[in-house]
């Protein structure tokens, strides 16, 4: 094998595991802050706060994902992510906000 | 030593809630209806069993043309059917209950001291089926929702009379979860109950106008023009959370029966008149 047929392969070589390495950083990525999101979802559902659509951007994040649309995964994961932190901050605040609505 | 426990209880709860929460089911009741009677004067306490008719005049019309051939009247027929028929014991569901069936829908909900649970119309049904060897049905299951609205119907002017006992500390508070449940905003919306249903009363809703809460539960199971079926209260209540978008509790769980177990209980002293029929 000549040099440059030796230098293409590994040039070619060096690309896919590159691809590689960066899909699999990704996923791991993508795992690691689904894991954080979902237990912040866990935590509002724990406290009866849970909103309407952060299970459904979870499930979409996870769909986009697993479609290699990481941008648009990611992108979902945050908004499921400040969805479940401010329904958290929602029911620690009414914790003792409700009672000044009650008619007396 | 009954007293005593009760009063241990009430202390270690009082430390739970809020300063100012424990005002009583019979003061907040009274404080209710005085807030409605001060918002709509001309309004009569019992008008408000018929929910948003009390307030709408113009729905109220439409509501009365639609009473000449109540579309809820199928329901309540399968419902006595379904009263009457045997099980495969012999049994039938008249005989789980120790009241007249006239008298059944306004003994619930009731709270229960052995399961220390709010125990509904619709979960003593499905107890007395499957201590019966039936199963229980699903709670959005027809002939669940026929039964009640039989029994509804046969509750036509009693007066609804929730009891919170004094002497069931665990009464109490499944009392005060279920108003902590209706003064608490939720969802993406930030509503709570109150908001709408007492704050906003009367007021529109897009095309619609907003019922006032005295009253809410006399009329249920109602017809839903918009859904062809009768519903049960429930399914009103994951509606209403579905609509302030925070996640739906499931049909009798235990936070909206613990709803229902306060709502009812405001509207203690108002007439049964489901069931009713709605847009």
């Amino acid at each position: 094998m000549d040099r440059a047929r030796v230098s293409r392969v590994s040039m070619r070589l060096l690309v896919l595991v590159t691809a590689l390495i960066t899909v699999s950083g990704c996923a791991t990525e993508f795992d690691r802050r689904y894991a954080a999101a979902e237990r912040l979802q866990a935590e509002a559902a724990a406290a009866g706060a849970e909103w309407l659509e952060t299970g459904k951007l979870m499930d979409q994040a996870n769909k986009e994902a697993a479609g290699g649309n990481m941008d648009a995964a990611f992108s979902l994961l945050d908004k499921a992510q400040f969805q479940a932190e401010t329904a958290i901050k929602q029911a620690e605040y009414e914790a003792d906000a409700w009672v000044n609505r009650v008619v007396r | 030593m009954k007293i005593a426990a009760a009063a241990l209880f009430l202390i270690g709860f009082s430390l739970l809630v809020p300063q100012g929460a424990l005002a009583g089911a019979e003061e907040d009741r009274v404080a209710f209806v005085a807030y409605f009677k001060s918002r709509f004067p001309d309004i009569p306490f019992q008008e408000y069993a018929n929910g948003i008719y009390a307030i709408d005049s113009d729905a109220r019309d439409q509501w009365l043309e639609i009473e000449d051939f109540p579309p809820y009247e199928f329901a309540v027929e399968r419902g006595q059917e379904a009263w009457l028929a045997s099980f495969p014991n012999g049994r039938t569901l008249a005989d789980c209950f120790s009241q007249q069936q006239e008298n059944v829908r306004i003994m619930y909900p009731r709270f229960d001291e052995l399961s220390g649970e709010v125990i509904t119309l619709d979960v003593a049904i499905n107890n007395c089926r499957t201590a019966n060897t039936l199963p229980a049905l699903a709670y959005d299951d027809s002939e669940l929702i026929d039964i009640t609205a039989f029994l509804a119907f046969e509750a036509r002017g009693k007066k609804l009379a929730v009891r919170v006992p004094d002497d069931q500390p665990g009464a109490l508070q499944a009392y005060e979860l279920g108003k902590r449940f209706y003064y608490t905003k939720r969802g993406q919306l930030n509503f709570a109950c109150a908001d709408c249903h007492i704050a906003s009363a009367g007021q529109y809703v897009r095309a619609d106008r907003l019922s006032a809460s005295l009253g809410h539960t006399t009329h249920f199971p109602v017809y839903r023009s918009k859904r062809g079926k009768v519903i049960s209260l429930h399914k009103r209540f994951s509606g209403c959370v579905r609509d302030v978008r925070a996640k739906p509790f499931a049909l009798q769980s235990t936070e909206f029966r613990n709803l229902e177990y306060f709502l009812s209980y405001m509207s203690n002293g108002l007439e049964a008149n489901g069931p009713g029929a709605r847009k």
